[in-house]
């Protein structure tokens, strides 16, 4: 079949590799008919996350057709149209018991790396590099998928192939983010980055019962979708303060929920504003040298605007160290820190109900969609923002 | 809020200038490296030394028993500890069969019964050295309870000891596996670093998370044989498996 794997830094290819085969009882191929570009992986096309390997297939998001399923898979059958949970669970430990599947015990086969670098292993996730189990992603014509009746959902009648693909992974992330600010009614809620989480998080603030919600972007198409398709008003961190701007919308209260659904490549905003040059220098440089694995522009700056006792919900991938984390602010201000990948296999049903009732409707996130061949051209679009591009989603 | 220390004077137990020099510009080094070859162990390794250089932890001490471990006359002993969620008893059942062991230990190749309390272990090093030794069971508490030790002219002479207490809140089982063996130097040292080699810790806790998976969910997750863009695919899969035990 044909795939889509990482080289190196900044080095796709699309290659011929042999089709994936059943490797365990609880298995199931999958037959890719969309797969979505997502802003994660672009921590991993850059090199910021470590253990990716030459050859490795990316990709977590997608939608295809059951075409073969291991004996021990009794809930799907053949022909059956499914998404799949970006992040896998086995379904039986505590966690998955618990619906924390991101936090599942046994899905990871390479639990080293990430034991000795965080103290403990957390789920394997498709196309995420070793540390995440270096599962072969879905940028490819097939993929197998372990523990199948726990991460593969049928996508019922009602809802479309372009609509559903987003369930896998950006759907569930961006209601997730809202979940953890335990929102309630009358709340204000400001959401860190405009992308396809950033955009379904303020969607599902709304349905959670925000009164306002804010996004926070500099790329105008992503500000524009925020107003126009998730109802949000929008700040743009390149024109604006973006502390002053909060305050001044909330009665010098700062918001009740502050969503990061931005992560480790942060940008700490233009130049021109006090101060911010200083500090993106400062973390592209520890970044650069490797001192410090993550840039925390928007963690500081939701920490500074987060109303006092308020909720901070992280999203946003983040992967090792980072420095000059401003401690007495959130300790003294009492906030709350809640965070995760996301447990997307407790959300799917419910999520499938919001967009049958038209509640939800994530399909306006594709704004492109290409043949898998054009794929390293469809993610070069995607990182440089180009053409107004919210996600590409190839078709193999 | 402390006041100045001693005058200037070194606190006892703190690092002196040259070890943490020493440190910062080592782990470094070793983050440089870790980050062009891409391993997470390595660079993780290195931004520990730097922080524990700038922080001025002591680091030559514990390195000194570390690296000398000939000198001490006592057993090495190793435990891992994992949670598993289900029942005691079907634990205990499960380990009272030895023949069962076989799959949590990767390089057994037999279990053999020889009687209630006794078993003859056959195991291969690296290239295929045979490993052999005969084990009793010492004390067997049901439901709790499992002690063993090898016996004369074992190639791995060690004492094992494995613990099933139920966890709290109905989470299952905890699980704790104690071995105790000679050091490397002393009889069957050879043995010892060939079977586990250098980390028999890893080998413990590869062991209950073996155990863990095949209780919880029957099967160990793999991503062996799966498809990729490397021509050299079986090397790459070797070397993971050498990591993960």
């Amino acid at each position: 079949m044909r795939a889509l794997c990482w080289n190196g830094v900044n080095d796709l290819r699309v290659e011929r590799v042999p089709d994936p085969t059943i490797l365990a009882p609880q298995d199931a191929i999958i037959k890719v008919s969309l797969s979505s570009v997502c802003g994660s992986d672009l921590h991993l096309i850059g090199g910021y996350v470590p253990t990716m390997r030459a050859g490795d297939i990316i990709g977590h998001e997608f939608l295809g057709e059951v075409v073969e399923k291991g004996p021990e898979v009794t809930r799907l059958n053949r022909g059956d149209r499914v998404i799949t949970v970006s992040i896998i669970g086995c379904g039986k430990c505590w966690h998955c018991e618990h619906e924390e599947f991101s936090l599942c015990d046994n899905s990871n086969p390479q639990p080293a790396f990430e034991e000795m670098a965080y103290g403990h292993c957390t789920a394997g996730i498709f196309g995420y590099s070793h540390a995440f189990g270096g599962y072969a992603g879905s940028h490819a014509e097939y993929i197998r998928v372990p523990f199948a009746d726990t991460n593969c959902f049928r996508v019922p009648e009602g809802v479309t192939d372009e609509q559903a693909v987003f369930v896998s992974d950006a759907v569930p992330t961006g209601y997730m983010a809202a979940d953890m600010g335990a929102i309630k009614p009358g709340d204000v809620v400001a959401v860190w980055g405009c992308g396809g989480v950033g955009q379904m998080a303020m969607k599902s603030a709304f349905l959670m019962g925000a009164e306002r919600v804010i996004g926070i972007d500099r790329f105008p198409d992503r500000l524009r979708a925020a107003q126009m398709k998730a109802g949000a008003e929008t700040l743009d961190y390149s024109r604006v303060d973006i502390y002053d701007a909060l305050l001044a919308m909330t009665g010098g209260r700062g918001p009740d929920v502050c969503i990061d659904a931005v992560g480790m490549e942060a940008d700490s905003g233009a130049p021109s504003i006090k101060g911010l040059a200083i500090e993106d220098l400062y973390d592209r440089g520890k970044q650069a040298l490797r001192l410090e694995s993550d840039r925390p522009a928007v963690l500081r700056q939701m920490i500074q605007c987060c109303r006092k006792g308020g909720t901070l919900s992280i999203v946003g991938v983040y992967g090792g160290l980072i420095d000059k984390f401003p401690m007495g602010a959130a300790m003294n201000k009492a906030l709350t820190f809640r965070m995760g990948q996301q447990h997307g296999q407790r959300y799917v049903k419910r999520l499938f109900e919001h967009i049958e009732k038209g509640e939800l409707d994530p399909a306006y996130l594709l704004t492109h969609k290409w043949a898998l061949d054009d794929a390293p051209q469809g993610y070069r679009m995607f990182k440089e923002k180009a053409d107004d591009c919210m996600r590409v989603v190839f078709a193999p | 809020m402390t006041g100045d220390r001693d005058g200037g004077r070194r606190p006892e137990g703190s690092a002196g200038t040259l070890e943490r020099w020493a440190a910062i510009l080592g782990g470094t080094a070793l983050g440089f490296a870790g980050a062009r070859r891409g391993s997470w162990a390595l660079a993780a390794l290195g931004g520990g030394l730097f922080l524990a250089g700038a922080a001025g932890v002591p680091l030559s001490s514990p390195l000194r028993q570390v690296a000398l471990p000939a000198v001490r006359r006592e057993p090495t002993t190793t435990q891992a500890n994992v949670t598993i969620a289900v029942p005691a008893e079907k634990l205990f059942r499960h380990w009272r069969n030895v023949r069962h062991l076989a799959a949590l230990f990767p390089h057994l190749d037999a279990v053999e019964i020889l009687s209630d309390t006794e078993s003859r272990w056959k195991a291969h090093g690296p290239g295929g050295v045979p490993v052999v030794w005969n084990s009793r069971l010492d004390k067997v508490r049901e439901n709790e309870l499992i002690t063993w030790h090898t016996l004369e002219g074992a190639d791995l002479p060690h004492r094992g000891t494995v613990l099933f207490r139920p966890a709290p809140g109905g989470r299952g089982t905890e699980v704790s596996l104690t071995l105790a063996y000679h050091p490397p130097g002393g009889a069957g040292g050879n043995a010892v670093s060939r079977l586990f080699g250098a980390a028999p810790e890893q080998q413990a806790r590869e062991a209950l998370r073996r155990l863990k998976r095949i209780m919880e969910v029957g099967e160990l997750p793999t991503i062996e044989g799966q498809p990729s863009g490397r021509a050299e695919r079986g090397r790459v899969t070797a070397k993971l498996r050498e990591v993960t035990g």
